[in-house]
């Protein structure tokens, strides 16, 4: 799959949809959610472009969520949501879901190799996503305290 | 034009807490929001402390004059809409209803406006089962289903939802209502497969799973954490690595069961 063709463009709005579901079922209302579905299909569509460029699995994790949860910190404050609802809905995609079902399918097959190879993605994965959305939220913080100084 | 009493003020400022705490909210989040409703009434002197399950609120009047207040908070559930309403809330009061001290509400009024918070549905309940069906369908296709996996995935979804929200009645804890919806979502997509052919299980399950991932309790244990909740950063963290592990469980032990049975 190359960046930017049809089949990337159809990733995005299923991941978008999928966000969209999301934020529906968590009681979200108004317009705003159409805004949460579009940062949803931002973080896929940002993953599958780094992957491609970088082939590495946990620089296109930490990119996509930084650039995903500056977008957020961004459009939450306009439309005046909390950012971290915002942040929460954004990165349901890469939430390392899949990983821990091959894990435990794995495990029941009785190939422990797959499992444990598995059960470290998992674990990278979300230490990974937790690092951006810790950089971010700090180097927000550290921005609000600089502007109220002046 | 009135001033809300110690006891008003105390009264409102826990209730907004609660209503955040409950529907999951990260702890600074709380502590800022009850410290602000406090100083929106006129009363500066707060400390909140807030754990994923109690707030403590002091308020002081003058230096004689202090109250304490202790809450515990026991079923916590997922609602964002409610915590974006409550913000909403929160900066009306400051813009509008409250200047200096000086309310143009009455307790009244603010007691009203809470419960019509809590009461009321953004959407019907059918309406979110069916969206439940829509995030598990295309996650479903997102990692790379074809239509006709879609289409199970999507009733799986819906199913799910269902289910959850009916297990919901029962008051279970969250760790086992984790349990049994990994658990019905491999039993449907197994039970399904036997009448839609040609379909393969493995990304209608994930798409299943991902409906009920832990994503809240991650991002609040990181942004609670990073804000120095040393407390609840850990609690939430612990709670999200527990609920994965649930859903693991629950997957685990249907899909074994469906291996002995033979399918």
């Amino acid at each position: 799959m190359r960046p930017f063709d049809h089949l990337t463009m159809m990733q995005f709005c299923w991941s978008a949809l999928s966000i969209l579901g999301f934020s529906i079922r968590v009681n979200l209302r108004g317009w705003k959610i159409f805004l949460i579905a579009l940062g949803g299909g931002l973080t896929w569509a940002f993953y599958l472009i780094f992957l491609y460029f970088s082939e590495s699995l946990l620089f296109s994790v930490f990119f996509s969520v930084l650039l995903v949860c500056i977008y957020s910190e961004i459009v939450a404050r306009l439309s005046k949501i909390p950012v971290s609802v915002f942040v929460t809905c954004v990165i349901i995609p890469l939430v390392p879901g899949s990983n821990l079902y091959y894990a435990m399918q794995a495990y029941i097959a009785g190939n422990s190799t797959v499992t444990s190879q598995n059960l470290y993605k998992v674990l990278l994965i979300s230490g990974t996503i937790a690092l951006a959305i810790a950089v971010v939220s700090s180097v927000t913080s550290i921005i609000l305290r600089v502007k109220s100084k002046f | 034009m009135n001033r809300l009493t110690l006891s008003e003020t105390i009264e409102i400022s826990m209730e907004i807490g609660r209503i955040l705490l409950q529907n999951g909210s990260t702890a600074n989040r709380v502590e800022l929001m009850m410290c602000k409703v406090c100083k929106i009434f006129g009363y500066p002197e707060t400390e909140a402390f807030v754990t994923p399950t109690g707030i403590f609120l002091t308020v002081s009047e003058s230096k004689e004059n202090i109250t304490t207040s202790i809450k515990r908070i026991e079923n916590r559930q997922t609602d964002l809409g409610k915590i974006t309403k409550i913000s909403h809330l929160v900066n009306d009061m400051e813009r509008q209803y409250c200047k200096e001290g000086v309310c143009y509400w009455n307790a009244d009024q603010f007691r009203e406006e809470l419960k019509h918070i809590e009461k009321e549905k953004a959407w019907p309940d059918w309406f979110t089962i069916l969206c439940g069906g829509l995030t598990s369908g295309s996650f479903c296709l997102l990692f790379g289903g074809s239509w006709m996996e879609f289409a199970v995935a999507y009733t799986v979804g819906v199913l799910v939802s269902l289910s959850l929200k009916l297990l919901g009645n029962l008051k279970l804890n969250n760790f086992l209502l984790h349990i049994l919806g990994a658990a019905l979502v491999v039993v449907f997509a197994k039970v399904l497969d036997i009448w839609v052919p040609y379909i393969k299980l493995d990304n209608i399950i994930i798409g299943g799973i991902m409906l009920l991932v832990p994503g809240l309790s991650f991002v609040n244990a990181i942004r609670d954490a990073m804000s120095g909740d040393l407390v609840s950063g850990t609690a939430r963290g612990v709670e999200a690595l527990f609920l994965a592990i649930a859903i693991a469980a629950g997957s685990g032990i249907m899909l074994k069961l469906f291996e002995l049975w033979g399918m």
